[in-house]
Order: C-alpha cells, then sequence, then structure tokens
C-alpha cells in the first residue's frame, strides 16, 4: 500500500471525527469542510509522526479544535467573547441536512426530530455560548481549559455555558 | 433547576445526538489538496531535498556572493569616499565637512588594522559551516527518505 492510499484510509477513518468537532464548533458546514481539508492536510505534511501514531485521533481532535478557535477568532467580525450579539431566530437549514441520524430509518422518528431541533438549537446559539458549550460537553475540556483556550475568564466561561444551556433549555422545552 | 442539574441535563441531551457525518466532498478535496501539496515544484520545498546539483549550485552562489563582497567592500568604501570629497569641494564646504572626513579615517583605518586581517578567515569559517550544515541536512535527509521508503 502506497502513502497516498494509506493516507486515504486514514482520512477516511477519521473524516467524520474531524468534521463533526468542527460543524460543531464552526457552525457552518463550508467552514468546517475548510477547516477539516487544513487539518489533515497538516497530518500529511507531518506523515511519520501522525498516520501511523497510535495517538493520530488525539493529535488530530486538538489540531481541529485550534484550527476552528483560530478560524473564529481571527476570520468572524462577529467573534466577540464580550458582546452579546444575537443571531437569527431561524437558522439556515443546511447544516442540520446535514446530520445523517441513526433514526432516520428507525422507528421513533419522534426521537430523530427532537434530535435534530436540539442541533438546530445548539446551531443557532451564538459563537460565545455554542463554542465553549460545545468545548464542555463534547471535547471534554473543563472550564479552565477552556478559559485558557479562549482567552476568556472564567467567570465569563461559566457564564456563557450557563447561557447556552438556558437558551437550549429554553429553545426545546418539550425536552426538559 | 439548579445549575448542576441544568448541567446534567445538557450533557445527557448533547451526548445523545448523533456525530455529524463528513459530507461525500471531503475526501476528494482533501487528496486533490494533498495530491497539489505532494506535487509541488522542488525549488519551493525544503533546502534540505533540493536535486543535488541545485544544492551545490546555491551553495556556490552563497559563497561567490559572500567573497564578492569582502572583495568589493573595500573598493565600495574607497568610492564612497572619493565621493564625499568631490560633493564637499563642490559645496565648498571643506571646513563644514571636516567631521564627516575624520569619521571615514576612522572607519578606514579601523577596517585596515581590525577587520580586513579577520576577513579571509571570517569567510572561510562561513563557508566551511554553510557547507558541514549542508553535508549534514543532506545526509540526514537521506536517512529519512530511506526510512520512508522502507516503510
Amino acid at each position: 500500500m502506497t502513502d497516498v492510499q494509506q493516507f486515504e484510509a486514514f482520512v477516511r477513518r477519521y473524516q467524520d471525527m474531524v468534521y463533526g468537532t468542527a460543524v460543531r464548533l464552526l457552525g457552518s458546514p463550508a467552514e468546517a469542510e475548510d477547516a477539516a481539508q487544513t487539518v489533515f492536510l497538516k497530518a500529511f505534511q507531518r506523515y511519520d509522526e501522525v498516520v501511523t501514531s497510535p495517538a493520530a485521533a488525539g493529535w488530530l481532535k486538538t489540531t481541529t479544535r485550534n484550527e476552528c478557535l483560530n478560524h473564529l477568532s481571527r476570520y468572524r467580525a462577529r467573534w466577540q467573547f464580550f458582546s452579546e450579539l444575537t443571531r437569527p431566530e431561524q437558522p439556515d437549514g443546511d447544516y442540520a441536512d446535514s446530520l445523517v441520524s441513526p433514526f432516520s430509518h428507525a422507528r421513533d422518528l419522534e426521537q430523530a426530530e427532537l434530535r435534530d431541533d436540539l442541533e438546530r438549537a445548539l446551531r443557532g446559539l451564538p459563537d460565545h455560548q455554542r463554542v465553549p458549550l460545545v468545548l464542555f460537553h463534547f471535547e471534554e475540556l473543563t472550564y479552565q481549559e477552556i478559559a485558557d483556550a479562549l482567552g476568556a475568564s472564567l467567570g465569563k466561561v461559566k457564564t456563557d455555558i450557563h447561557r447556552g444551556r438556558e437558551a437550549l433549555k429554553r429553545l426545546l422545552p418539550e425536552r426538559a | 433547576m439548579n445549575e448542576q442539574d441544568l448541567e446534567r441535563l445538557a450533557q445527557r441531551e448533547l451526548q445523545r445526538l448523533p456525530a455529524p457525518r463528513a459530507p461525500h466532498s471531503l475526501l476528494p478535496r482533501v487528496m486533490a489538496a494533498v495530491e497539489a501539496w505532494a506535487a509541488r515544484p522542488w525549488y519551493t520545498r525544503a533546502w534540505f531535498t533540493w536535486p543535488v546539483g541545485w544544492q551545490a549550485a546555491s551553495v556556490a552562489a552563497v559563497a561567490l556572493l559572500v567573497t564578492g563582497a569582502v572583495l568589493v567592500g573595500p573598493h565600495v568604501q574607497a568610492a564612497a569616499s572619493s565621493m564625499l570629497a568631490a560633493v564637499q569641494l563642490f559645496a565648498g564646504g571643506v571646513s563644514d565637512a571636516a567631521p564627516v572626513e575624520t569619521t571615514a579615517n576612522g572607519a578606514r583605518i579601523l577596517w585596515r588594522t581590525l577587520l580586513e586581517p579577520l576577513a579571509t578567515y571570517a569567510l572561510v569559517v562561513i563557508v566551511l559551516m554553510f557547507l558541514a550544515c549542508a553535508v549534514f541536512g543532506t545526509a540526514l535527509n537521506h536517512v529519512v527518505i530511506e526510512r520512508a521508503e522502507q516503510r
């Protein structure tokens, strides 16, 4: 198996993980795809260190997270941790459309709908709430680690996460 | 609902969400980017991966540049002094330009007594160090490539 074939298998294996992390942090499928491409290109450039390493998944997770946070701080004017920017009430549906629910072919369509709603609600949160929330609940970072990663105070991070959870609960009252 | 309950609720509900799936377009995009990166021209890559001929040519060019700078340096300084003198003469400000001439003379003496005798040795040392680095880098690169090929 050549390097390219081996790398293709590597991408197939980890693409959902990298893309999933990116799309939840960035909230945009197009930007998540760009970020995932950048991460995999970095992995290829460090082929010997990364691709054959047993710690590849951890490296990809960390690199994806850093890439997304850099992207948010560099390219988004609306990225303001100390502001309370409002988001449109109805987010565009392309992100939710990209989701493949394991329930889509199952009997319990209601459950699947509820999960789509929650994913939409998460997507609808402003960046300053969604990002720390995703880092806490999906990336399993502590409050302090999130504060360090975002360059925000611990109190600010806790407040944003709390508001994010409250917003999710409000948006999906039937699930509370 | 207190904070802990809210955290538990959020954790439970968010963990139930299915993982987003990568779009079908991602893999071809990544592989195209990787192939483009792998096929980039040799001169945009690290120096250690250049063809040996170009490595030798670049070393020779740098050595030539340094040698030229050392050899031409005194001539440039002399020309600058001559120009300065001509400007002074033209401007008629001989008395005003005396400090400038003193500084230029001082610099010339400093060059001849301290720097010029050491210049040749410094050049030799620089070239030797450069060559040593080049040889070491090339050897390292060959080792890496061989390891990659053996894999």
